[in-house]
């Protein structure tokens, strides 16, 4: 779904008639849904508990096992300098889903204030859509490249592209959804009472326009974990020995007729927990979007 | 339907055959990973400017096969005076540039004073030795007056930065000298540059001066020699195998052994050749500083392991600093670097540094994990990699910070890092000392800032030594000193591969500053 589309779509939350466990609800009843969730949780259990999981350490090399495809010694098979995939993609995973929601969290907190700040006091509202504009026409990659040229590669540089990536979008959902707000009726009670900016930004406002913007950041949430494996692939994420799936792909891009593994197995990792991210994300705006209940 | 996806397909297939152009019998395509800023060879230190220029300009001497030779080129003969301070060299009165302008002893002495004017910061200029006064004293003689004796002389002649250029075009082209074009004597002719894209040379038909190492002495036996950039390592295993390319001496390392078993090319190895990859200490940096914990990384590492493994053995392990062929090395070298991991162990623990609770070495609050500093480019990361590997079993933590090689050079002049690595190409043992350990060059590329008399004095007597021997002695005792000073952390000797079509024959590979065409002279298909 696109910014411009959940951009006209607010209607107050209360009038959603939709509840925590009626979300739950349906979305357990969409088998798809369903599926992506348990798929999603799985893979963030196994994350949260690599240390555990994982057979080996994740960096201990040896240069007597390079490239052997996977085995019952080792799932996954090994890398080019002998480290064992299945232990690195546990611990690349934590890394990329943390890139993910650092990208999203922090893109979203920021993107939302805008947002919400840009419809709530309308002679901001120029300033901030055009400064909006602006980081809109600067793809996500060449930032994070920019950034990575400056301060050298690394998760900083990854986290600084993935959030300027988030900002603009959401800004402009949350000031679309903001805006609607605006209309309504309980706002012109709360000001003709006296309830101050803060109050009418927190708890008339933003309060009733998070269900929107966190919609619309599930659905981005898959996509934000791709930008970062790209960045992660193009060599300006985690630096070695960090396991990250991106770069993990990337190391093996070299042998791919010698030992194809090293690049196929993270990248399906990351195809798996891209398309449970986006799956989910249909299926929360689904729930959660009015327009669609039926 | 059926009809447009043909008609896409063939268009598709043309397109695609049209990248490289219709291979001409007359054209020679080269192909390379990386192109060069410019290619003015007195204003740069840049290996891709190096291969091109030795193509279409020439120096007085060149170097013979062996990498150790100088022998007549520009100049037919040359005598040195007792004192090694003045060479007498006898010019070829047949030569002449690709503009037709007859080559004389002016053009030797605006050469050199041009790479000598502060103007053209020359970065490679100290290869030509400290020059006194340069005379042409008839149109085929100049006397090469130094203010000191330079015993690599001749040597570093062979080196592109000392090439005969033509100050009619110089001064013609000004700024666009070595963009727009430059004149040169040859047997390629420059055509056009188009940046990181192609440099397209033409025969130099007048050319019949060719070194005595190569069988054909001029013209050479293609209208024309067109070298491409591709980048992608893949793409260019695909165009070799493919076809689209006669020649690359840049074919990926891990590639090499399908290159090995493609029935359409052959592969050749330089040899010798001297590439050294090393880890460079700077020694002002506290973590570094101590030479037991510079010791303890070097011999912790596994080289023949990484030479196998990571370089599929497009490499040789380095326990030296110079490649033990080269001229001037020195054998009592050869057992400084023992590879023991518990005495790598025992060298941390005497040096203060002790496990702490995560695994990694500390010292007065101080976690032993260093910043390492290295182009990005596919061997130098994974090289890095695997020592990272290995320095983690002894409690270090190296961490690798790749830099693109747009602003390498610019971060690795920098201080606040402790090693860093490069690949380096170089002539003699003479030619690396020199480079890096004369505190002159402080704080580039002397990195480690090693500020050392007895070195400098060494390296200057070996400089200004007037027989073999004495140069010899004086750069040997450099070499013992830096080594057991672990001042670098030599790990691989590089090898270059020639990869070529069987279609072409004659290619023998060169070495020199990682350059493997020349001249290519005896190149034919």
């Amino acid at each position: 779904m696109s910014a411009d589309a959940l951009e006209t779509g607010f209607v107050p939350e209360r009038d959603t008639g939709v509840s925590r466990a009626g979300v739950l609800r349906r979305l357990a009843r969409d088998h798809v849904a369903a599926m992506a969730g348990l798929v999603l949780i799985g893979i963030v259990l196994a994350a949260l508990f690599a240390p555990w999981i994982a057979p080996y350490d994740p960096y201990f090399t040896d240069l007597t096992k390079v490239m052997r495809a996977p085995d019952a010694e080792h799932w996954f098979g090994t890398d080019n300098t002998g480290r064992d995939i299945f232990s690195r993609v546990l611990y690349g995973t934590r890394n990329t889903l943390m890139l993910g929601l650092v990208g999203a969290i922090v893109g979203g907190f920021i993107g939302g204030a805008l947002g919400i700040l840009a419809a709530y006091y309308r002679w901001l509202d120029g300033w901030i859509m055009r400064l909006v504009d602006i980081m809109l026409a600067f793809p996500a990659i060449l930032i994070g490249l920019a950034v990575a040229a400056i301060f050298g590669a690394g998760l900083t540089a990854v986290v600084i592209a993935l959030v300027v990536a988030t900002v603009p979008d959401v800004a402009r959902v949350a000031r679309g959804a903001a805006i609607g707000v605006m209309g309504q009726e309980f706002m012109e009670a709360g000001r003709a009472v006296g309830v101050s900016d803060r109050e009418l930004i927190w708890r008339y406002l933003t309060l009733n326009c998070i269900s929107t913007i966190f919609v619309f950041l599930t659905l981005r949430f898959g996509q934000i974990i791709l930008i970062g494996a790209a960045l992660g692939f193009l060599g300006m994420g985690a630096q070695p020995p960090t396991a990250e799936l991106g770069m993990m792909a990337a190391q093996g891009r070299d042998f791919l007729f010698m030992a194809p593994h090293i690049a196929t197995i993270p990248s399906c990792a990351i195809f798996v927990i891209v398309l449970a991210a986006n799956l989910l994300g249909d299926a929360f705006r689904d729930v959660l979007d009015p327009r669609l209940q039926t | 339907m059926i009809r447009i996806a043909l008609g896409r397909t063939a268009l598709g297939i043309c397109l695609a055959l049209g990248v490289a152009g219709p291979a001409s019998a007359q054209t020679l395509n080269l192909m390379k990973g990386i192109d060069a800023p410019h290619y003015d060879a007195q204003r740069t230190t840049w290996g891709p400017t190096s291969d091109i220029v030795n193509m279409f300009q020439d120096t007085l001497v060149a170097l013979d096969w062996d990498g150790k030779t100088p022998i007549p080129y520009l100049a037919k003969s040359w005598t040195i005076s007792e004192d090694g301070r003045t060479y007498t060299f006898k010019l070829r009165d047949d030569v002449s540039f690709c503009s037709g302008k007859k080559f004389t002893a002016d053009d030797v002495v605006y050469s050199f004073k041009r790479l000598k004017d502060p103007a053209i910061k020359g970065p490679f200029a100290w290869r030509a030795g400290n020059i006194k006064e340069l005379r042409a004293t008839d149109p085929h003689t100049v006397e090469y007056e130094l203010e000191e004796p330079f015993s690599e002389l001749l040597l570093q002649l062979t080196m592109f930065t000392n090439v005969i250029h033509n100050k009619e075009s110089v001064e013609a082209l000004g700024k666009d000298y070595g963009i727009k074009g430059a004149d040169g004597t040859g047997p390629w002719c420059f055509d056009h540059w188009q940046p990181r894209t192609e440099i397209v040379l033409k025969r130099h038909d007048a050319y019949k001066w060719g070194p005595s190492m190569y069988k054909n002495k001029g013209p050479v036996k293609f209208e024309k020699l067109v070298v491409k950039i591709v980048p992608e390592d893949s793409s260019r295993v695909a165009a070799m195998m493919s076809g689209q390319f006669d020649i690359t001496h840049q074919f990926p390392a891990q590639f090499i052994t399908q290159a090995k078993a493609a029935p359409m090319l052959t592969v050749t190895p330089a040899k010798p050749n001297f590439q050294l990859l090393y880890y460079g200490f700077k020694t002002s940096r506290p973590m570094v500083a101590d030479r037991r914990v510079r010791e303890a990384m070097s011999i912790a590492i596994n080289r023949a392991e990484i030479a196998k493994a990571i370089l599929l053995g497009n490499a040789d392990p380095a326990f030296t600093f110079v490649d033990p062929e080269a001229l001037d090395f020195d054998p009592k070298t050869k057992g400084i670097v023992k590879e023991d991991i518990e005495r790598a162990k025992v060298l941390l623990d005497e040096a203060g540094w002790k496990p702490g609770t995560d695994g990694v070495r500390e010292k007065d609050g101080m976690k032993l994990a260093p910043k390492i500093y290295f182009t990005a480019n596919a061997n130098s990361a994974r090289v890095a990699e695997a020592i990272q590997g290995y320095l983690r079993k002894i409690g270090i933590d190296w961490r690798l910070q790749p830099w693109d090689s747009t602003i390498s050079s610019v971060k690795m002049a920098e201080q606040d890092y402790e090693i860093w690595s490069v690949t380096v190409p170089y002539l003699s043992a003479g030619d690396l000392m020199n480079i890096y350990f004369d505190s002159a060059n402080i704080p580039t590329p002397n990195r480690m800032n090693w500020k050392d008399a007895e070195t400098d004095d060494w390296l200057k007597q070996g400089r200004s030594a007037l027989t073999e021997s004495d140069r010899a002695k004086y750069y040997a005792l450099v070499q013992q000193k830096v080594t057991r000073e672990h001042l670098w952390m030599p790990v691989l000797n590089i090898n270059m591969d020639q990869v070529a079509s069987k279609k072409i024959t004659g290619a023998r590979p060169h070495m020199i500053y990682q350059n493997t065409f020349y001249k290519g002279l005896d190149v034919t298909r």
